[in-house]
């Protein structure tokens, strides 16, 4: 018989080598790790410290904490504050205005990607990319040079004889929506094209051939199919704009009062850590009411893919 | 017979084509896609376009459609001109080699699609529904989506799917393309047998020539973007009447010769007529020659290779100027096969089976 030298057991692996191995796995939550640990540190532990502020009374005495007891008032308070609700108002009409003309304005577009020939794709896609390449802040900054009272607006408007004295854009709720709506539409066009283009391109074909017109094409086929996409594109469009500080900021003028602006004047300028901390909270827990409600919608419209081998 | 469209279609005289495609041209900016074809398609007849990818089969399919629009030529349908007609008020229905079934809709809510956006009456709708189904057994599917249907149900809801519209011409787009080998030979009989039980008149667009002999009344084959050849199945094999017809339908051997005062003279000795003079080409095909042994015959050549094609062997054979003639034997004439590089003579068993072509 032949000597077999089984090979010897390999050596314990090293941490490392276990962390990496798990990584690349695949399985589980693992490859989302570096990411998770990322977050923790960055947001997660911030936003508990920032919350335990919101909901504790602190007594400082010669700069150090003396007592910290758990406490409801600052929630109360806000709950009661009628500024509080005309803000959160504001900034949810404003966000859901925004979302709404974003899928007016946007749906279009995605349409025409989707019938159009390869250079209407083409050109779609660049002039959707192209914002996106540049900051929001210097985007936010071309509309001050666009709606102001010597901005192109005004200027061609008088010219042409519609008006006499310019009109008022900048510093008011107008310049806001416009603002959010261009710089939040490629956010609504990407995910609308990414779903629309994922099915068959024949389907459109198919529905003609059985003698539909273009608009029963649209209404039975390229909608129903495309309602991730209008999902998606909502969730997102609206998280970011409810949540918006720059935009508000820069063409409000600095007094148009919404949920983000009010965190920041209460944490930076008035120091009221405490409130911030509770504005925060009501402003997330909103969205995600919101956010929850937009994927039950368009979870109800999509039953059919979750239909299979049954 | 399936209702045509109501109307004057009826006054036309059975004998006229229900699909006429006159002389069509079609080019995609430089490149001709389809020149100058035409074609006749009669009452409940399914005529198949045969011809290699890019022949401009699927093409012209779609030209009859209307999703696209031809450069020239005409496209009539019951002697009516399909030119200023939209694609959704033509009376085609087709079956695209995806199917494209809508995933979002129930197989009842698929078939009854068409209905739907004619704005049928309901009940009426849902009676021509269960009738489509029942036609292609698929009742009590109603409710599945498509995700949770097998390749071949998913290709009968899409045949169900333009059956409820009655079209005057149902078109296939390579419906097969999608199935597994054994379940294609299997719906190619059972679809044959569907469509002539309806009576459909049908145009039907393949590459694979064995699905276009089972399937056809008629076959055009198709080449460079026009038709080579229009005929029956038998015709197409045994009379092809170009030397492409012939190398693109069967098996069949090439070898030049002179015909000279109206014959050609076979390696064999055996001699052919012909029209032609000069120099020829001589297709045979390999169930039309025979082998045997070494022996004393004018054409000699050596077994080059061969393989077991079912009850046959094909022997691929070398003769001395050069050419690779391909026989078919069947098992039991040799007692045992030949073994490659073995020398055997060749002869024709009916030289009138022969096609010569001009080279």
């Amino acid at each position: 018989m032949a000597n077999v030298t089984l090979p010897s057991v390999a050596a314990r692996p090293g941490l490392g080598e276990f962390v990496l191995e798990k990584l690349l796995s695949g399985r589980g939550i693992w490859p989302a790790m570096p990411a998770i640990l990322v977050l923790m540190v960055v947001a997660i532990i911030p936003f508990v410290i920032l919350l335990s502020l919101g909901f504790s009374d602190i007594e400082v005495s010669r700069g150090a904490i003396v007592s910290r007891t758990f406490s409801l008032e600052y929630l109360t308070t806000a709950l009661s504050d009628r500024l509080y609700w005309i803000t959160f108002q504001r900034s949810l009409s404003l966000a859901l205005s925004t979302t709404a003309l974003c899928f007016l304005f946007g749906y279009p577009v995605a349409y025409l990607f989707l019938v159009g020939g390869r250079w209407t794709k083409r050109l779609i896609l660049v002039l959707t990319i192209a914002p996106l390449l540049t900051s929001g802040i210097v985007r936010t900054y071309a509309w001050l040079v666009i709606l102001g009272g010597r901005g192109v607006v005004n200027t061609t408007l008088i010219n042409i004889g519609l008006i006499d004295q310019p009109l008022r854009i900048m510093n008011t709720q107008w310049a806001v929506l416009i603002g959010m709506v261009q710089i939040h539409l490629p956010v609504m066009i990407l995910p609308l094209i990414a779903v629309m283009s994922r099915h068959d391109g024949n389907l459109i074909e198919v529905s003609q051939n059985l003698g539909a017109s273009r608009l029963g094409t649209l209404r039975t086929v390229i909608l129903p199919l495309s309602v991730p996409g209008i999902g998606t594109g909502s969730a997102l469009v609206f998280t970011l704009s409810y949540t918006t500080f720059v935009v508000p900021q820069l063409l409000g003028g600095g007094n148009y009062l919404n949920a983000a602006t009010m965190i920041y004047e209460q944490v930076v300028f008035s120091l009221e850590w405490s409130k911030g901390s509770v504005t925060s909270l009501i402003l997330m827990v909103t969205c995600l009411v919101v956010l929850v409600s937009i994927a039950l919608v368009s979870n109800h419209f999509t039953r059919w893919t979750r239909e299979r081998d049954s | 017979m399936i209702h045509g469209p109501p109307g004057p279609a009826t006054q036309i005289a059975t004998t006229a084509p229900v699909l006429r495609i006159g002389a069509v041209s079609k080019r995609f900016g430089a490149t001709t896609v389809l020149e100058n074809c035409s074609l006749e398609v009669s009452e409940q007849e399914i005529v198949t376009l045969l011809g290699p990818s890019g022949c401009g089969k699927t093409t012209l399919l779609r030209c009859v459609a209307g999703f696209w629009n031809v450069d020239s030529g005409s496209i009539e349908i019951d002697g009516y001109d399909m030119a200023a007609v939209p694609v959704n008020r033509r009376p085609v229905g087709v079956v695209f080699q995806s199917y494209a079934l809508f995933p979002h809709l129930s197989v009842l809510k698929n078939v009854g699609y068409a209905l739907r956006m004619s704005g049928m009456a309901k009940s009426e709708a849902s009676d021509r529904v269960a009738k489509a189904l029942e036609t292609v057994s698929l009742t009590g599917f109603e409710d599945r989506y498509p995700a949770q249907l097998s390749g071949g149900q998913q290709q009968r809801v899409a045949i169900a799917r333009v059956l409820v519209m009655e079209p005057r011409v149902l078109l296939l787009d390579e419906p097969f393309n999608a199935l597994d080998a054994k379940l294609r030979g299997a719906m190619q009989v059972e679809l044959r047998q569907l469509i002539k039980r309806l009576g459909l008149t049908s145009i039907f667009v393949t590459h694979d020539q064995e699905e276009a002999l089972t399937m056809s009344d008629r076959i055009a084959v198709m080449r460079a973007g026009q038709i080579e050849q229009v005929a029956p199945p038998d015709e197409i094999f045994d009379r092809p009447s170009t030397a492409y017809v012939a190398d693109f339908i069967g098996t069949s051997s090439f070898w030049k010769a002179k015909a000279v005062a109206g014959e050609v003279t076979l390696p064999d000795g055996q001699t052919l007529k012909t029209e032609l003079d000069g120099t020829v080409q001589v297709m045979a095909r390999p169930h039309n020659l025979r082998l045997t042994e070494a022996g004393t015959g004018l054409w000699q050549g050596t077994v080059a290779f061969h393989r077991n094609v079912g009850a046959l062997i094909e022997y691929h054979i070398e003769t001395a100027d050069g050419v690779t003639v391909k026989v078919a034997a069947m098992r039991q004439e040799l007692a045992r096969p030949l073994a490659d590089s073995a020398s055997v003579t060749l002869s024709v068993i009916d030289p009138a089976l022969c096609a010569v072509y001009a080279d």
